[in-house]
This record gives C-alpha cells, sequence and structure tokens, in this order.
C-alpha cells in the first residue's frame, strides 16, 4: 500500500495587534498563504502546493496554524511562509507575520511538538514573572495542563477538563 | 483522523449582546473574572452562574475546544474595534497555552487508526505472541492493550468459550450436542455423513441433503441409468393401520377411486405380494380435494384377524393423510390405554421421559441389571416427539389402530440396473441358529425362537434362495412391478470389503438358469414376502441389540490375522429387511424401465450399518434434487411440486413463489427482466385456477364447439350433476370475481384494465381466497387419460397410430365423445409431458401456448423454422411505478423537513401502502385473462423443465387445461395434432414441443 506523504508545518502567527486574533480563521490563513506563495513562486509553485494544502488546525488565542501540503512541495511552502504579511478577514486588515516553529509528517508529531513548546513557553512565563498574582496564575495553569496529562495516560478519556482544574 | 481538536478561533457572530460587553477582558488581568471565565469555559456541562449558554450555543453542545474558546473570550468578540485588548497579560497567555496543551495531550494520547495496539509498535519493538501476552508489549502500552484484549473478548461468541475443543468433540459431549441439535428438526440416521457432503437444507421439519456438494450432476444420471443409485428415502412417513381387513377397506375405499388405477382392494396387493400405489382423495370428494399420492402395503396373511397396512406419505401430505385417516376410521383415542404394549411411545421414550425429569439435559440411561452403559443415548428415531403425547390412535367401534411410525421404519433407495448386484453384494441371508449365544442378552432370541420352527426355516431359505437368484436379473424393471421380498439377513458391517469397489453382476453365473428364468416369469411367491419387519417387538429387540461400531471395531483388532473376516458366530445380528422393487418408466414408449430399482425397509438404528456397506459397493448417492431428476426424467409428478391441487403442493408453490420473487427484487431494477413488457402475467407462480376459468368462460362465450341445440341439452344433462354445483360453489365464494370476469369477456383489452383498476383491490384478496378453494381439479381417470393420449398423437406415423388407437381400444376424436369429457369437466387440468422439437431448453413456469395456423404452416414449409416471436407489450405499469417513486421522494423529504412539526399525515400512509406490491417489471392488478393476453392463446404451465439427459432434447412437464387441449386438438389437423408452442417467462421467442400425455 502506498500513501500519499504530507509534510505538516507548524507555525505561529505573531503580530503586534492583538487585534490580529480575530483575524486568525482557516479561510483568511488559508488566502494569505497561497497569496504569499503565488507571490514568491508564481503560478506553477502555487499550483504545486495547493494539492492538498489545507489549513488542518487553527488556534486563534495562541495564534498556533499547523498547514498541511504534499511532501514534494514543502520547501515551496515553507520558502514563501516568511513573504505572508497580512492576514485579512471582514474588511480588517492586520499585519503580522508566520513563525515557523516545525515540519513534521504527520499530525501527531506536531501536536506533540507543541505540546512540548507550549510547556517550555509556560516555564520560560513563570520565570520571567514580574508579581505574585502572575506568577500564581501561570502556576495554576501549568498545574492544570499537567494534571490532565496524568488523567488521560490513565485511561479516562472523556475527562471534563474543567472540573479538573477547579 | 478522527477525535482531532478542532480549530479555535474568535467568536464571528456580530450583534450586541448585552452582558458580553460588560465582561470583556479587563486590561488589568483581573484574575477573579478570569477565573470565572476559566470555569465557564472548561465545564461545558457544568452550569455556570447566570451565564446565558444557550444564547451562545443555539444547537445544544458543542465540540469541546470550540466551545471552549467562545466561551472565554467572549467578552472580545462584539464591536471589535473598541473592546479588542492592545495588550495581553501573561495569565490569558498562559491559560491559552495551558487550554491548547490540553487539547493536543489529549489528541495525542487518543489511538488514531484502527490498529491494534502492538501493531502500531515499530517493527524491532515486537515480539513472538504478543496479542496473545500483554506483558510482552512496552510498560507504556500495557494498560490500553488490556483495554482492546477486554474488548475483544466481549465480542467473540460465547459459547465456544466454555470448553476447549476436545472437550466438545468428546464422545460424550459431541453426542449430547447432537441430540440437542436435532430436538428441532429431525435428523435421518445418515445426517453426519449427509451434513459432511451435501448441502443441507430444513424441510418438512427433516434436515435434507439437497445436493452433493461436488460436482456430480452427470455422474449422478449415469448411475441412474447404468449403475446405482442410493437415496436415504428415510423421512417418508409410515402410517401404520391395524385391524380387521373388510373394515379398513370399507373405509379406505371412500378415500380413493378406482378411476385413477389402483385401490387399496386390489386383488396382488391386498395379498402382500405386491407394492402399490395411488393417489388419495377426501373421503367421498373424489375429484375434488386431493390429499396425495402414496404408497401402501399389506402384511401378508399369517392366519390371524387383524391385517396390517403400511401408507407411505411425503412428510408434508402426512398431516392431511393422517387428519382424513383419524376421521374416516373415528380414531380419536389416543391409544395406550387399550394396548398393552404401546407402539410408538416405546420404552426409549420412557426413557427420555425420566431424564427430562430428572437431568434436563443430558439423557443418562438407567441402570440396567447392575451394568452401566453410555450415559448419553443417540437418539434414534424422531428426535422431536414430545414423549408425552401418544402417536398411536385406536377407534373404539372398529377396533382399528392408526399409529404414526415416522422415522421407526428407514428407507433407502437404489435406483439403477446394479442395484439387485449391489444388493446381493452387501447383504448376506441369515445364517440358521438354534442356539443362544448368551443367555443373560436379549439378542437374536426372537431368530433362535424361529429356527425352531421347520416350516419358517424353509421359508427363510426360499427367501434367500431368491434372494441370491436376483444377481442373475439384469435389470430390476424386470420384475413384476412392486414385488416384495421379505428377508433376514446377518450383518452387513462384518463383511464390508476392503476397498470401495463397484459391485458388478457376474451373468455367466446365471446364464443357463432355470431357477432365474422361473423367477423371470412367476415372480417372487406370495409367501416370499413375509418379513420380521412388521413385528414391532422384534424390531424393537433388534434396534436394542445391535453391537456399537466400537464393539465391533474392537473385535476386529484382536484378529489373529488383521484384515481377515470376522466372524461373530452367534453373536451376529439378524437383521429382519423388506425388499421393494420400484417400477421406473411404466407410461409411454422409451425408456421403459428407466430408472427402476429396490426399495429397503430397515429397522430403525441401523441406518449407518447398512449405508456404508453400500456406498463401499460404489453407489453413487444422490439428494433430493436427484430425486426431483429422477422423476422428472421418469416423467412422473413429484411430491409435492407437481400436486396443485392438494395442500402441500399449494404451500410449495406459495413458498417457491415467494422466494423467486425474493430473487427478482435481490437484482438492482435496471437488471431485472420486465415480465410486463414480456406478456408475462406471472412468471413466478402458476395461476391453475385462473386458466382453467378462463377456458370455462371462453369456452361458454364462443359456443362454438356445440354445433346443435338438442346435442348441447343432452351434453348438459349429463354432465350437470359435476358441472354446476361445483360452479355454485364458486361463485357463492367469489361473487365480484364472476363479475369482474364477465365484464372483461365483454370488453376490449384495454376496457379489461381499466374494470380491473375499479375492483382491483376487492378482486386482490379473493383471488386469494379462491386458490385456497381449489376450483381447480387435476384428471387422473386412468380412462380418460388414456383416451386424450390417443388423441395427442400426430397421424404422420398413421400406423402407428392406429395400431395405439387400437390397442388403447379407443376410438376417434368426435364431437360428441370429448363434449361429454368437457361438461363434466369444465375446470380440470391434465399432466404432460412436451419434449421440444428443435431448440430451447424449458424453464420453470415456461408457457404452453397454441400455435396459429400460420405457425403450423409456416413449420411445415421451413424445417428450420424455430419459432414465431412474441410482439413486446408496453408497460402500462411503468407509468404508475414512477408516480409512486416519486411521490416516496417527496414525503421523504418532507418527512426531513417536517421532522420536529406534526408527523407525517394519515392519507400519506394509505396510499404507500396501497402500492406496496408495485414493481417495475411484474403485473401489479389482478391478472386480465391470462389465456388472450398473448398473441398465442395460453393452454397451460410448464412446473418443471430442463435439458433431458435421458433425451437428448429440452423436455418439461406441466399441466395444461383440459378445456383448452380439447380445443386445440380439435382445430388441428390430423397430422399436426400434439404440436405446441413454448415460451420461457423471460423471453419473446416460442418454441415448437410435442405435447404428450403417458398413461
Amino acid at each position: 500500500m502506498v500513501r500519499f506523504k504530507n509534510r505538516y508545518v507548524l507555525c505561529e502567527v505573531v503580530s503586534e495587534d492583538p487585534r490580529c486574533r480575530q483575524c486568525i480563521e482557516d479561510r483568511a490563513v488559508g488566502l494569505a498563504v497561497r497569496d504569499a506563495i503565488g507571490r514568491v513562486h508564481g503560478d506553477y509553485g502555487l499550483a504545486c502546493c495547493s494539492i492538498s494544502f489545507t489549513v488542518k488546525y487553527l488556534n486563534a488565542y495562541t495564534g498556533t496554524v499547523l498547514l498541511r501540503c504534499r511532501k514534494d512541495s514543502y520547501r515551496l511552502l515553507c520558502s514563501a511562509l516568511p513573504f505572508v504579511r497580512q492576514l485579512e478577514s471582514r474588511n480588517q486588515r492586520y499585519p503580522c507575520f508566520l513563525n515557523t516553529l516545525h515540519v513534521g509528517g504527520t499530525i501527531r508529531t506536531c501536536q506533540k511538538f507543541l505540546i512540548q513548546y507550549n510547556r517550555r513557553q509556560l516555564l520560560l512565563l513563570l520565570q520571567n514573572c514580574t508579581n505574585e498574582e502572575e506568577r500564581r496564575c501561570i502556576q495554576k495553569s501549568l498545574l492544570s495542563c499537567s494534571l490532565t496529562e496524568e488523567q488521560s495516560q490513565s485511561g479516562d478519556e472523556e475527562d471534563d477538563d474543567g472540573t479538573e482544574t477547579d | 483522523m478522527r477525535n482531532q481538536p478542532a480549530s479555535v478561533t474568535l467568536p464571528a457572530e456580530p450583534g450586541p449582546f448585552p452582558g458580553g460587553g460588560s465582561r470583556a477582558c479587563p486590561p488589568s488581568g483581573d484574575v477573579r473574572s478570569e477565573q470565572q471565565y476559566r470555569q465557564q469555559k472548561f465545564s461545558n456541562q457544568s452550569s455556570g452562574p447566570s451565564y446565558r449558554k444557550d444564547q451562545y450555543f443555539p444547537k445544544g453542545q458543542n465540540r469541546g475546544e470550540r466551545g471552549r474558546g467562545r466561551g472565554g473570550w467572549q467578552g472580545g468578540c462584539q464591536s471589535v474595534s473598541e473592546e479588542m485588548p492592545k495588550y495581553i497579560t501573561a495569565s490569558t497567555f498562559a491559560q491559552a497555552r495551558a487550554a491548547e496543551i490540553n487539547a493536543m495531550l489529549k489528541a495525542v494520547a487518543q489511538k488514531s487508526s484502527n490498529s491494534l495496539v502492538f501493531q502500531t509498535l515499530p517493527r524491532h519493538m515486537r515480539r513472538r505472541a504478543m496479542s496473545h501476552n500483554i506483558k510482552r508489549l512496552p510498560r507504556r502500552l500495557q494498560e490500553v492493550a488490556r483495554k482492546e484484549a477486554e474488548k475483544a473478548v466481549h465480542q467473540k461468541k460465547e459459547q465456544s468459550k466454555t470448553k476447549c475443543r476436545k472437550a466438545r468433540r468428546r464422545h460424550i459431549n459431541l453426542v449430547a450436542e447432537f441430540n440437542r441439535r436435532q430436538r428441532k428438526n429431525i435428523w435421518l440416521e445418515t445426517h453426519i455423513w449427509h451434513a459432511k457432503r451435501f448441502h443441507m437444507v430444513k424441510k418438512w421439519g427433516y434436515c435434507l441433503g439437497n445436493s452433493p456438494t461436488e460436482k456430480s450432476y452427470r455422474a449422478c444420471y449415469r448411475a441412474m441409468t447404468k449403475h446405482c443409485l442410493l437415496q436415504d428415502l428415510s423421512y417418508y412417513c409410515c402410517l401404520e393401520l391395524t385391524g380387521k381387513e373388510n373394515e379398513l377397506l370399507k373405509q379406505l375405499a371412500r378415500i380413493c377411486s378406482i378411476d385413477t388405477g389402483l385401490t387399496f382392494e386390489e386383488a396382488c396387493c391386498l395379498s402382500g405380494r405386491f407394492e402399490g400405489s395411488l393417489n388419495l382423495y377426501r373421503a367421498d370428494h373424489y375429484p375434488e380435494d386431493m390429499l396425495g399420492p402414496v404408497t401402501f402395503l399389506w402384511k401378508p396373511r399369517d392366519g390371524s384377524e387383524n391385517r396390517q397396512l403400511w401408507i407411505w406419505v411425503h412428510p408434508a401430505l402426512k398431516q392431511d393423510i393422517l387428519r382424513e385417516l383419524k376421521a374416516i376410521f373415528q380414531c380419536s383415542e389416543p391409544e395406550e390405554i387399550y394396548i398393552p404394549e404401546p407402539v410408538a411411545t416405546s420404552t426409549q421414550e420412557e426413557k427420555r421421559m425420566d431424564v427430562v425429569l430428572t437431568l434436563g439435559k443430558k439423557r443418562k440411561k438407567e441402570d440396567k441389571e447392575g451394568e452401566k452403559a453410555v450415559p448419553v443415548k443417540k437418539i434414534i428415531g424422531d428426535g422431536t416427539r414430545d414423549p408425552f403425547q401418544s402417536y398411536s390412535w385406536i377407534s373404539q367401534t372398529t377396533g382399528i389402530v392408526i399409529s404414526d411410525k415416522t422415522m421407526e421404519i428407514l428407507r433407502y433407495r437404489l435406483i439403477g440396473p446394479l442395484s439387485h448386484s449391489v444388493l446381493t453384494e452387501t447383504l448376506k441371508a441369515a445364517s440358521l441358529q438354534t442356539e443362544m449365544a448368551d443367555s443373560e442378552t436379549e439378542l437374536n432370541n426372537w431368530w433362535v425362537e424361529n429356527c425352531k420352527d421347520s416350516e419358517k426355516v424353509s421359508l427363510h431359505q426360499r427367501q434367500s434362495a431368491i434372494f441370491e437368484l436376483l444377481e442373475g436379473i439384469s435389470s430390476p424393471s424386470e420384475m413384476p412391478p412392486g414385488t416384495i421380498l421379505g428377508l433376514t439377513v446377518g450383518d452387513p458391517r462384518v463383511n464390508l470389503p476392503k476397498k470401495k469397489t463397484k459391485a458388478m453382476p457376474d451373468f455367466e453365473k446365471y446364464q443357463d438358469n432355470d431357477k432365474v428364468r422361473q423367477l423371470y416369469l412367476e415372480g417372487v411367491p406370495v409367501d416370499c414376502a413375509h418379513s420380521f419387519i412388521w413385528d414391532q417387538d422384534i424390531c424393537k429387540n433388534v434396534t436394542e441389540n445391535k453391537i456399537s461400531e466400537q464393539d465391533l471395531n474392537h473385535m476386529r483388532a484382536q484378529l489373529l490375522v488383521p484384515g481377515s473376516h470376522l466372524d461373530l458366530g452367534p453373536c451376529e445380528s439378524k437383521i429382519p429387511i423388506l425388499l421393494v422393487q420400484q417400477p421406473g418408466k411404466m407410461a409411454g414408449e422409451d425408456r421403459p424401465g428407466w430408472g427402476s430399482g429396490w426399495d429397503i425397509y430397515l429397522p430403525k438404528g441401523w441406518g449407518m450399518a447398512f449405508w456404508i456397506p453400500f456406498i463401499y459397493r460404489g453407489v453413487q448417492v444422490g439428494g433430493l434434487q436427484e430425486a426431483l431428476k429422477h422423476s422428472e426424467y421418469q416423467r412422473t409428478p413429484h411430491t409435492p411440486n407437481d400436486f396443485p391441487d392438494c395442500q402441500a403442493g399449494m404451500q410449495f408453490a406459495k413458498e417457491l413463489e415467494s422466494s423467486l420473487l425474493e430473487k427478482f427484487k435481490r437484482r438492482p431494477p435496471a437488471k431485472r427482466a420486465n415480465y410486463v413488457k414480456l406478456g408475462t402475467l406471472s412468471p413466478f407462480v402458476c395461476p391453475w385456477g385462473q386458466l382453467t376459468k378462463n377456458w370455462e368462460l371462453r369456452m361458454k362465450a364462443s359456443g362454438e364447439f356445440i354445433p346443435s341445440s338438442p346435442h348441447r341439452e343432452r351434453c348438459a344433462t349429463e354432465g350437470h350433476s359435476f358441472c354446476y354445483p361445483k360452479e355454485e360453489v364458486v361463485k357463492e365464494a367469489s361473487p365480484k370475481t364472476g363479475e369482474a370476469e364477465e365484464t372483461m369477456e365483454i370488453t376490449s383489452a384495454e376496457g379489461a384494465l381499466k374494470t380491473e383498476d375499479v375492483t382491483g383491490t376487492q378482486d386482490f384478496g379473493e383471488r386469494g381466497e379462491t386458490m385456497t378453494t381449489n376450483d381447480f381439479i387435476v384428471l387422473r381417470s386412468e380412462k380418460l387419460l388414456m383416451q386424450l393420449s390417443a388423441w395427442c398423437y400426430p397421424t404422420a406415423g398413421r400406423d402407428r397410430r392406429v395400431r395405439l388407437i387400437s390397442r388403447l381400444g379407443q376410438k376417434d376424436m368426435t364431437e360428441d365423445i370429448f363434449l361429454p369429457i368437457l361438461m363434466s369437466y369444465p375446470r380440470a387440468l391434465v399432466w404432460v409431458n412436451l419434449s421440444l422439437l428443435r431448440k430451447g431448453n424449458p424453464e420453470l413456469h415456461a408457457m404452453i401456448c397454441i400455435p396459429t395456423e400460420d405457425d403450423l404452416l409456416h413449420l411445415s414449409k421451413d424445417k428450420l423454422f424455430c419459432g414465431p416471436q412474441e410482439p413486446k407489450h408496453r408497460d402500462i405499469f411503468k407509468h404508475k411505478v414512477q408516480k409512486l417513486k416519486e411521490e416516496k421522494k417527496k414525503k421523504k423529504k418532507d418527512n426531513t423537513k417536517a421532522l420536529e412539526g406534526d408527523p407525517p399525515s394519515v392519507p400519506d400512509k394509505e396510499t404507500t401502502e396501497e402500492h406496496e406490491d408495485l414493481i417495475l417489471g411484474l403485473w401489479s392488478d389482478t391478472l386480465p385473462d391470462v389465456t388472450s393476453h398473448c398473441s398465442r392463446t395460453l393452454l397451460g404451465y410448464v412446473t418443471r423443465g430442463d435439458f433431458s439427459l435421458a433425451a437428448g432434447c429440452g423436455e418439461a412437464l406441466g399441466f395444461v387445461s383440459l378445456t383448452g387441449l380439447l380445443y386445440m386438438l380439435h382445430k388441428q389437423p390430423a397430422d399436426k395434432k400434439g404440436l405446441v408452442l413454448l415460451r420461457t417467462p423471460a423471453s419473446l421467442q416460442y418454441r415448437f414441443a410435442r405435447l404428450n400425455i403417458e398413461v
């Protein structure tokens, strides 16, 4: 059996304006990336990348975006990502750029990376805390995610996260 | 990928939310309010304090992540430009990250594919038997694997887990299991043998072999013609009647008629010398209300006043016939009280009864004389019988006893010319024995007793002498039909050959044997028909004292010279059997005696002991399908397929129709034959009632047949007693159908359709009724059939016909002869056989039609003319079906639309129910005049048709309307008599066939 091999590009939307977050949508991100590829690589490159190109996952709050494309053309995609300069949605345009975090062969590896990455970020945040309030808050959230990790490993699939955090 | 976290975006619903504005994320990062949000967004189920959740989630539960996002950030959604914070706080940042980590963790921890845990491991980490032993997996995966294993166990069947295969296959458990399984359907004694080699079907309460799994269609035919085909007919039911001869005969005369051939009174049968076969009718109802065909044997007279009569019936007919017999003999009392020795409910049954009470499942045999035998006893005989129910009935007035001896007597059938060599090789007449082998057992005590009587010894010697002479006769058909030979034989297992060999006769040995010649001429004398199988006590004794296979093998193993002949001496069982000759093909001119053979009747329990030795003589074994072919090549009607006038036949037709319809519906509509276009009104069932009725009306309407009025009156008065009462009955039963048909007669075809549309629904129900009331009869009067048979012959070979007619003593076909027939049997069917002139392979339910004059002319001109074509018909139902389909579609849409609304209105439902049976390609209204629907007038239907290996051309068997047949014969020129057209249901091509009636 032969399967189509894909590459998943995990990137982060970095913007100075927090309002940019509302632009982080499937369509807007996809269009922006396509636009960038078109500008950089022309029609040929766009067509290459468009095969099975899709936005698999995004999180507006953290700005994480997971893109998929064929393995053959992921270089084209990666090279075009820095040229995304703005996101546009609902007639609003916000400047931003995409920061590639990880390129993986499966969604799963990307997810694993994302866990790791986020945890690192939280620890960093904890280190650089300025006041007690913040520290407490961050600790709490750190604990919350580590707690559920244990829970999920012990096998309860449908754990209600909210109740655990309380 | 399943269960992936969905994308999280900011809520996009624009519009003012009254509560939302105030809860916009405060720039200072108010922890308390954040806390509340958090609580909200994580607990979708938890009832948050005063949140208008339903407003935000109008469709109930949303996906977790999405909901979370919305709940958390709802404040920032509206009036974007102002409310959006200009900067972010550490806490929200952290919370967002934490939420994402949670989501991802969940996704990663979940198994994504369908594969098992150990299958996802990389190859180098795999270990042998990992699926079996969880501990071989890496520890982190063990938990998941355990859960998987539990799941798999649940899916497995519970039953096989209880015992290992070895335990299940242990003899005692196996027998218990077999006994359990044959409680519902009766198993023949050869069941296990058959089940390994045959496609088994459940029919008539039995498990029967349908046809061999191996390719054997031709092999079976060859065996029938050249060698020997064996069949287990033990499923035939034996009804035993015991009583005074004249009492029996008096009542039995009511249920059969001399017209159809034999009766129970036939002298040679009554003496017990021959077996007879006849058709039973409901008492005093001949020729209506057919019960079914039976064969019967009288026990030879032995001095006592009471006679025994065995009536062998097909299991499908048994209940009807038994009920009728009980009615005419007024036997209603269960017998047990009156007769000291209960017949059917033998000790075995009693034993079972005990066991049912005590143990429930396993039937333990009682300790008998201190020795404990096999704990679980194999069911011998009918396993489905209720031990509390009696199976014999006595009449208090006449003392006649009817007992149902189903499965008490086994019956094997050997078909083919070499069946006697098989018999003579397999069976050896029992040796005389004067002293008991062992005083303790009852083994052979009846035989020892018998051997003391010199008269009986001489009888036995005569019987065995005749039996040995049988080998000298080249074919069973040379014996008089139905010859009975009783015999007592030794255990056939003793002289089992080492290898399977073909039994071949040695004719030279008997070339100039006067005794053989004498046997030819005289047949088997009457006294040789005597057999001990008639005696129940002896049968029981023989059944119970059978040496088990195990013991026999044990004895064989102890022989000094391995493989030498085992001589049991006085321990050898003696088994009474009955051999009955089957006449084979008697009617017709070609292949006389084809398919003749012997039936062998055995006491129960000895089935396999005789079966295997037969197999070792190289016989071919056939199942139900082979029996069907056998009767097809013999051109005899097969029970119950070809008895449309008895209950079982009607039942069979109904089942056949439903199964064919199911099969038809399973095809995609585009690949189905459109029978409406082909002009086939009923491809799955033969509407005999409709056919005969239509012909009757046709004759009445046309009035062609009636040349002069005085003549007609005479005929009418002659046929009055038969004709009119019947009609009245029919009319009473269904006045509306009669009306509808009359209107049909008057109006044209299109008009008829219209009238039917009006009366359609009522007619449909009544058609079912009339089908059951059976408004037609099948002509079985031998005299009339003979007459018809003579008329059917063409005069092409003029001398032949003349000879035939003179032989039959028949008159030429003139109006004053056939008109009375017509009048007395207005609605009769005749069993005919058809052989195709040229091409063509007739099928089930093919239509027999009358050729037009042009067709015959064309045939005589062009020798290669295959037959005319039926013009294509128009599918008048297509429109309706399509409309219905559209309606259905629309309704479906409505239903989906009105899911929350009120339920679908009632009239809609009614309409669908009405048209439920509208299938494209099938005639869905009541049938119009079946005879005139196509371009050629319909005469009858084929019930069985195939390419005949025996005749080398397509042959068919079926019924035609008597009226139609006479009409056709009357119209046809002398040299073309008996030519008909045959058309299969799925074709437009007619083929020429010759119609024959064999008597």
